[in-house]
């Protein structure tokens, strides 16, 4: 796990990659969250709708750029998390997740890191971004 | 959405973090990470106990409809969740008794080139232990759109 002094602006992980993300995933979710919105795992349901397929919960995207943060800084170091929910991710999608630290400072006797953090699928598109900040 | 719903705050709710459901919400984040699962990991990283992942609370499995309804929104196929943010002030560990409270903070509104009018309502969820500290506090926008969404 990374440490507040070997850390420096830019710095990053390495790479999360998540998928190609089945049906499955998005169901089994929906089971540990209950987010039970048919349009993520009723595939008649969501194409009466207008959607191609099913659609993966935004949180589920939030999840997995939550779960490479706290690879990379720990488990209880985060003290903020904020997710921008962009754009949209299908079956077959593979989500890469990135994050980058954009700032280091001292804060009432606590040594904090800000980080910038998205996931993007295959082709580039933004799914989610947002930043961060950590104790270390 | 209702513009007279901000400032309105709900009955508080309680729910026990189960250690189960840790281990469910890990496997669905593909997380393997061993403090989710096994009490020793967990006491060797410094937790009193198994602790919560970071997006756990934010789940339908610990929340009331009620702040939602009072929101008056009409069709919910045209809102979009748009913002998730959270603020970590002490541990969740599996077998805290948490009692959470709802309050919608704002409900405003929004001209959209793309998406013509928005209008933008923010539910804050404050979430206290059975020690009477604030844990964490959620905060999530909802944004309603002047057309349903799809591709």
């Amino acid at each position: 796990m990374a440490s507040f002094d070997s850390l420096k602006i830019g710095d990053q992980p390495a790479p999360l990659v998540c998928g190609p993300l089945t049906r499955t995933d998005f169901v089994r979710y929906a089971g540990a969250s209950h987010d039970f919105n048919p349009n993520h795992h009723d595939e008649v349901y969501a194409k009466a709708g207008g959607n191609k397929a099913v659609f993966g919960m935004g949180m589920l995207a939030g999840g997995y750029c939550a779960r490479q943060l706290t690879d990379w800084l720990g488990v209880s170091a985060l003290k903020r998390l904020r997710i921008r929910f962009a754009s949209r991710f299908w079956p077959g999608d593979v989500l890469t997740c990135t994050a980058k630290v954009t700032g280091k400072r001292a804060d009432g006797g606590q040594r904090l890191i800000d980080c910038e953090f998205s996931a993007v699928d295959q082709n580039g598109e933004v799914i989610i971004r947002g930043d961060a900040t950590a104790a270390l | 959405m209702d513009q007279n719903a901000a400032g309105k705050t709900f009955a508080p709710y309680e729910f026990r973090v189960e250690r189960g459901k840790i281990r469910e919400f890990a496997d669905a984040i593909g997380d393997p990470n061993p403090v989710y699962r096994d009490p020793e990991a967990a006491k060797k990283a410094g937790f009193p106990g198994i602790p919560a992942p970071p997006t756990l609370l934010r789940t339908f499995l610990y929340e009331t409809p009620d702040s939602k309804n009072a929101l008056g929104v009409k069709d919910w196929s045209y809102i979009v969740h748009g913002e998730q943010e959270f603020e970590y002030l002490a541990p969740v560990v599996a077998g805290d008794v948490l009692t959470a409270q709802d309050r919608i903070v704002s409900v405003t509104e929004k001209e959209s080139r793309r998406a013509g009018k928005l209008q933008i309502g923010v539910i804050e969820t404050r979430f206290v232990n059975q020690r009477g500290e604030t844990v964490q506090i959620a905060r999530r926008t909802l944004v309603e759109t002047g057309q349903r969404i799809s591709e």
